[in-house]
């Protein structure tokens, strides 16, 4: 039908808040978890974070999982002079779309994981050493799973929804095929049931990139150091594939660096440069010259500063690995078991994880007969569009929860 | 009544007695899911809806309607014979470029295929061409040619011979005069001013 001209959206929104001052925990799981490839290890613990309140009824909760690089903390900050907040705080909060007013929101770091999660970089018990490669291969349904644990632990019953991008939509649509009835909804964006040879070749060329670096030892390097160039370079590609050529010229464009600070060039190319891992030959002619170099060089620096190049390896394997298709005969097949109502979102310039892929989701949720949406959101911002401060968005994000 | 509520009901109630309780209804140019969230409330249909845009898919997604963003040949495409109870095409026939195939997908993928839309040849819009010697201009036909986007309207003679030519069978068919409210029984591509069909093959 059309009526266009009808229906007008009543705004009832209150003034959206902060979640303000959050801090970690951890989930520490005594007993042995095997992963799907069959190796096991003897405990391991989750670094998650919480906002807002289980109700009585222990049906409000709503689980987000992260993408490759991100984590646990994904709303508020975690001291009053934190300026960055957590990464979905646009829409994680009192009143925002994912409203903390009225559910229970989690998220953890996943297994595999650098940042408090067990992971490559942790200490494995029976020897006192980290992991390194001895970690066993992760898998999306790894993640799932021990995350199952640990909300368990909590005592949550049911989730409300579970909401993820990239990685972590793969995560979503796994929790709906993992545990059917405990998924009421799943909202998924700029994801993928698998990966195209185009995401996992970048991915590969970041593999590799850290391996042929003398300083990853076969994984075996102390905390401070390791494949710091590499992992750098892993970081800087894999940047750009989360951009489009729209955004990357209307941000950078073609402008020089050094032309705005010829009076102290020094201070301000020691600043962006990777401090002694720079990746380019540190020849005069080939330091920064556009902004769009300082700006992935700048990238690749914070990233090995936060992240593990071993995890890097094994999540991004897990990432190239998920194929719901290959995994249950087909698409349709794998959804076969989903209860959850689903909402799916696309994104126009995300060439990494695009929106035949995300279309194709929603395609084979309904031939399976299931409940799902699919939306497009017009963006030019690329495969991270699913962070975009969009009003648009938010909308449909909270329609499709109330 | 205004405009917009006609466009509402004038559709629904006649589409809703013709749908079957609890049955999979798939609405081609859904908007806002008007129709289909009546349909729901009325017959406890599977609701899917498919439109272009993006803020119509929203409206959807918070009616608890099942929505899909995008092309609705290609939607239809992905889907096996007879995969739905009944397609429905209200007031979309005019925005297609190449209605014919979409209503052959349309009976491919559907049991039943309802269509309605406004009778171009009513007589208030021949009086307009030939009397005035002007497009149109009424509460259905709201813009001027200058701020119109193409559209391919058609009458009752131009669908019922589209049946006819394609071998479509036209099972139930309701013509109701100007006011879209009372039936019209005699001359209807001269005295209706909108159509509704329920076809198969």
């Amino acid at each position: 039908m059309n009526d266009a001209d009808d229906d007008l959206l009543e705004n009832t929104r209150s003034e959206p808040g902060e979640v303000g001052l959050v801090e970690p925990r951890d989930f520490i799981a005594t007993g042995s978890f095997t992963f799907d490839n069959g190796q096991s290890i003897p405990g391991f613990t989750l670094r998650y974070e919480t906002y807002g309140h289980l109700n009585a009824a222990r049906d409000n909760a709503i689980l987000i999982c992260h993408a490759l690089s991100g984590d646990h903390h994904c709303a508020g900050i975690h001291s009053l002079g934190d300026k960055k907040t957590g990464w979905w705080n646009n829409l994680i909060g009192p009143g925002k779309a994912v409203d903390t007013n009225q559910f229970f929101v989690l998220c953890a770091n996943v297994i595999g994981g650098c940042q408090g999660s067990s992971g490559p970089s942790s200490a494995d018990p029976r020897t006192g050493q980290s992991y390194g490669i001895t970690f066993p291969a992760v898998t999306i349904r790894d993640m799932v799973r021990t995350q199952k644990l640990w909300l368990d632990s909590l005592g949550v019953k049911s989730l409300y929804a579970v909401i993820g991008g990239s990685m972590g939509g793969m995560q979503v649509l796994q929790w709906g095929i993992e545990y059917p009835s405990f998924v009421k909804r799943m909202l998924a964006m700029a994801t993928t049931a698998r990966e195209g040879a185009q995401a996992i070749a970048f991915n590969e060329v970041g593999r590799q990139a850290i391996i042929q670096d003398p300083e990853w030892n076969n994984g075996h390097y102390p905390k401070s150091g390791g494949p710091r160039v590499g992992l750098a370079i892993a970081r800087m590609m894999a940047h750009i594939t989360y951009l489009s050529d729209t955004s990357m010229d209307r941000k950078f464009g073609r402008k020089a660096v050094a032309a705005h600070h010829k009076p102290a060039p020094a201070t301000d190319v020691s600043e962006l440069s990777m401090e002694g891992v720079d990746p380019v030959a540190p020849a005069t002619s080939f330091n920064v010259q556009f902004e769009v170099e300082s700006y992935l060089r700048y990238q690749g620096q914070s990233f090995i500063n936060r992240f593990d190049a071993n995890s890097y390896l094994y999540i991004t394997r897990a990432l190239d690995q998920f194929d719901l298709a290959s995994a249950h005969g087909s698409l349709e097949t794998a959804f076969a078991k989903v209860e959850a109502v689903t909402l799916v979102v696309g994104f126009t310039s995300d060439w990494l994880f695009p929106p035949e892929q995300n279309r194709a989701i929603a395609i084979s949720l309904l031939r399976a007969g299931k409940r799902v949406s699919y939306a497009e959101l017009s963006t030019d911002l690329g495969h991270d569009s699913f962070l975009l401060e969009s009003p648009q968005l938010y909308d449909l994000v909270r329609g499709f929860l109330n | 009544m205004s405009v917009p509520t006609i466009k509402r009901t004038v559709d629904m109630q006649i589409i809703a007695e013709w749908v079957a309780p609890r049955s999979r209804v798939l609405d081609l140019g859904c908007g806002r899911g008007v129709l289909l969230d009546y349909l729901k409330q009325t017959k406890d249909v599977f609701p899917v809806g498919v439109d272009l845009d993006f803020d119509k898919i929203s409206a959807c997604v918070r009616r608890g309607l099942i929505a899909y963003q995008g092309d609705m040949t290609a939607f239809m495409q992905a889907f096996p014979a007879a995969h739905f109870d009944r397609v429905i095409f209200s007031r979309t026939l005019e925005e297609l470029s190449a209605p014919g195939a979409v209503i052959a997908e349309a009976l491919r993928v559907g049991k039943a295929v309802t269509v309605g839309f406004v009778n171009h040849a009513y007589w208030k819009n021949r009086a307009d061409i030939f009397l005035r010697g002007r497009k149109p201009l009424n509460p259905v036909y709201t813009t001027e040619w200058f701020e119109s986007r193409p559209t391919n309207p058609v009458s009752i003679a131009d669908f019922e011979h589209f049946c006819a030519s394609q071998k479509i069978r036209i099972t139930r068919r309701a013509h109701l005069s100007g006011n879209w409210k009372t039936p019209c029984g005699f001359a209807p591509n001269l005295l209706a001013g909108y159509a509704l069909y329920d076809l198969t093959r």
